[in-house]
């Protein structure tokens, strides 16, 4: 009766944990259904734009799982990591404007008399960009806008450090709960209060835009571009699944979920508290912008509205919606809510005449969102993702409403399985 | 016998009020002690300091052969050092099993990184199952830990404690709201322990410090009042007055 805590070592993790297996079947056949369907390689039934709707949404089921492994898991409620998404976004459009516009450039001057010099080419380019700003030159942050490697390093490593700093100051100096969530909050308002200057250098409120045409393939058209996209958001999640059950999994997890219930009681363990929360925050933060990198491109624009702490608020709902605590809850929870989302605000969904009030959805959508939110934190706490426990008969303990560890981030009593 | 922990003029005050004050205490390498003193008397304080979880206003705290200041080092680097604590109310990690939360406690490297790649080998197995049958719940396994009865979870901490293979092992009331049939068998583990590491044993009931039959260090306003044999203090005037209040 011990072999399920105590000999899960040597198995491969599909094995120890069938639900990575039937994850990774239905994205793949999700994949599959969909290539088939759309314009770019199938038969044309769904339209190219809604290949990028889903690819978004795969995109967001990414970061929900980065989300849920940071307070789900490890008890951090952190209103930032679509502040990581965005970044992330940024660092991967500066190089796909910086390009397009190149060739832009180039093409342009390559009718005059004589050939442009390298100098001539880049004002042209920082022209082009920064016109709409006042603006003719490159500012210092875009010194590696040229170079795909370089920006794609950055969508890792400027998030990762930003991440490592602040979790430092802010875990080193025990700030936990509310506080580190309002600080979190701080950060991600401020950053989007910088980027919304106009010399912020990344075009103020009008952000990045025209990323959906990848430079060099002006030729391929977008309903080919956006099945790869659409194929490269798949992997991602499916990856990012594999990585963060393997995290969960095994003695790292048992800590991080330790931390979240009682995190001075790890500490008495021996366990630096500080190191695990800013190694899981630091990854959470890249795996977002590893998100926000993909899913930019696919949206076509960005400006710093995406940054704004809302954002990140919404991140924390979807989780809450589809079961924190569980991997397989926060993908339901994203893709659903993003997807009903798109549907409601999208204009698509009929309004209700309610004879003396009509009902447009695009404004009421979101009191709907706010309301199941509250339905679901009082009356389903295991949220979508419990829906599964209905089908698997698993229980809830009764623990007299008792929490499961005297931290703000412990798992309720109905959040527990039995 | 050489001093495994060592606390010498040790103060502390919680806004004006002095929890501690002017406290010296020595334990050896393989010793019990039983801590025992009136409420307010700055039991727990003490090992809040010990522990590294209150910092004093003046004293110093060494540890170990080296003598090394713990006033320096962080709480966890404190229990790494040897310092395994058991609080009053029982603490252990509700949402996970009884063979989880006694893993995380077995004596293993800390660090994110060495945990991340850590797989447990058959021996670790072996020493969680032998742990469990120790504290008799080795039925209790793959339970949650939150299921257990409140005396089960006070064995599953006691349990951990030993896991951890502390140098010197801090329990607070480890005998509350036991059963006489289960005090007996803390008392025996506890006896057990003390003959391998240092154990401090803080406690109201006199039985129970009795039965553990070693030296009683009696605590009053934060400092020592008496020390000695459990009928060398209980028979003090001032001990008496203060703590028997007869």
């Amino acid at each position: 009766m011990t072999d399920t805590t105590l000999a899960p070592a040597r198995q491969p993790i599909v094995k120890r944990y069938p639900v990575v297996l039937v994850f990774l079947g239905c994205l793949a056949l999700f994949t599959l259904g969909i290539t088939v369907l759309s314009e770019g390689f199938g038969i044309g039934v769904i339209s190219t734009s809604f290949i990028k709707t889903l690819g978004k949404t795969l995109c967001l089921c990414l970061v929900a799982l980065a989300m849920d492994l940071v307070w789900g898991y490890c008890g951090i409620l952190s209103l930032g990591h679509m502040a990581f998404f965005g970044i992330g976004g940024y660092a991967i459009g500066m190089w796909l404007m910086y390009a397009r516009t190149e060739i832009i450039v180039v093409q342009s001057l390559a009718a005059a008399p004589l050939p442009p010099t390298a100098q001539e080419i880049s004002d042209g380019i920082a022209t082009q960009i920064f016109g709409v700003v006042g603006a003719s030159e490159f500012p210092p942050i875009w010194a590696f806008a040229h170079s795909l490697p370089l920006q794609l390093a950055a969508v890792v490593l400027v998030p990762g450090l930003l991440a490592l700093v602040f979790g430092w100051l802010a875990f080193r100096s025990r700030v936990t709960g509310v506080y580190l969530s309002i600080l979190t909050q701080a950060m991600t308002l401020a950053l989007a209060l910088y980027l919304f200057q106009n010399d912020s250098g990344l075009r103020g409120n009008n952000g990045l835009s025209g990323l959906q045409n990848l430079p060099g393939l002006g030729h391929v058209p977008q309903s080919t571009v956006s099945i790869w996209f659409f194929w490269a958001s798949a992997l991602a999640l499916g990856l990012g699944f594999v990585l963060c059950t393997w995290v969960v999994s095994g003695k790292f997890g048992s800590v991080i979920r330790a931390i979240r219930d009682d995190e001075s009681r790890v500490r008495f363990l021996g366990y630096p508290v500080e190191a695990y929360k800013l190694f899981v925050f630091t990854l959470t933060a890249v795996i977002a912008a590893i998100a926000g990198a993909l899913y930019y491109p696919q949206a076509g624009i960005i400006n710093p509205a995406e940054i704004a702490p809302i954002a990140s608020i919404y991140l924390a709902v979807w989780v809450a919606i589809g079961g924190r605590g569980r991997l397989y809850g926060a993908v339901i929870g994203a893709a659903f809510v993003s997807l009903l989302s798109t549907y409601f605000t999208g204009g698509q969904a009929p309004d209700i005449n309610l004879g003396f009030y009509t009902i447009q959805w695009v404004n009421w959508w979101t009191v709907l969102l706010g309301l199941s939110f509250v339905v679901v934190t009082l009356f389903a706490p295991k949220g979508l993702g419990g829906l599964f426990d209905l089908i698997a008969a698993r229980t809830s303990p009764n623990r007299h409403g008792a929490d499961l560890g005297p931290d703000v981030g412990a798992l309720r009593e109905k959040e527990a399985e039995k | 016998m050489s001093t495994l922990l060592e606390v010498s003029g040790v103060s502390v005050s919680f806004d004006g009020f002095k929890a501690i004050n002017n406290l010296t205490f020595q334990i050896g390498e393989a010793e019990m002690r039983a801590v025992i003193g009136p409420n307010g008397a700055g039991k727990t304080t003490f090992m809040d300091i010990v522990t590294g979880k209150t910092r004093p206003d003046e004293g110093h705290v060494l540890w170990g052969e080296k003598s090394q200041s713990l006033l320096s080092m962080s709480e966890s680097q404190i229990a790494q050092a040897g310092v395994g604590r058991k609080f009053q109310r029982p603490t252990v990690f509700e949402d996970q099993t009884v063979a989880e939360n006694l893993m995380l406690a077995l004596k293993k490297k800390r660090g994110p990184l060495a945990v991340l790649g850590f797989r447990a080998s058959g021996a670790d197995q072996k020493r969680v199952v032998e742990l469990a049958e120790e504290i008799g719940l080795s039925a209790a396994l793959d339970r949650k830990s939150g299921e257990l009865s409140h005396g089960q979870k006070q064995w599953l901490e006691i349990g951990m404690l030993l896991a951890q293979e502390p140098k010197l092992l801090l329990v607070d009331e480890p005998a509350a709201g036991m059963t006489p049939a289960e005090r007996e068998h803390t008392t025996e583990i506890l006896v057990e322990a003390a003959k391998t590491r240092a154990v401090v044993v803080v406690e109201h009931d006199m039985e129970f410090v009795r039965r553990l039959n070693c030296k009683v260090t009696v605590l009053h306003e934060g400092s020592v009042l008496a020390e000695g044999s459990i009928d060398h203090v209980t028979s003090d005037e001032a001990v008496i007055e203060v703590y028997l209040g007869r």
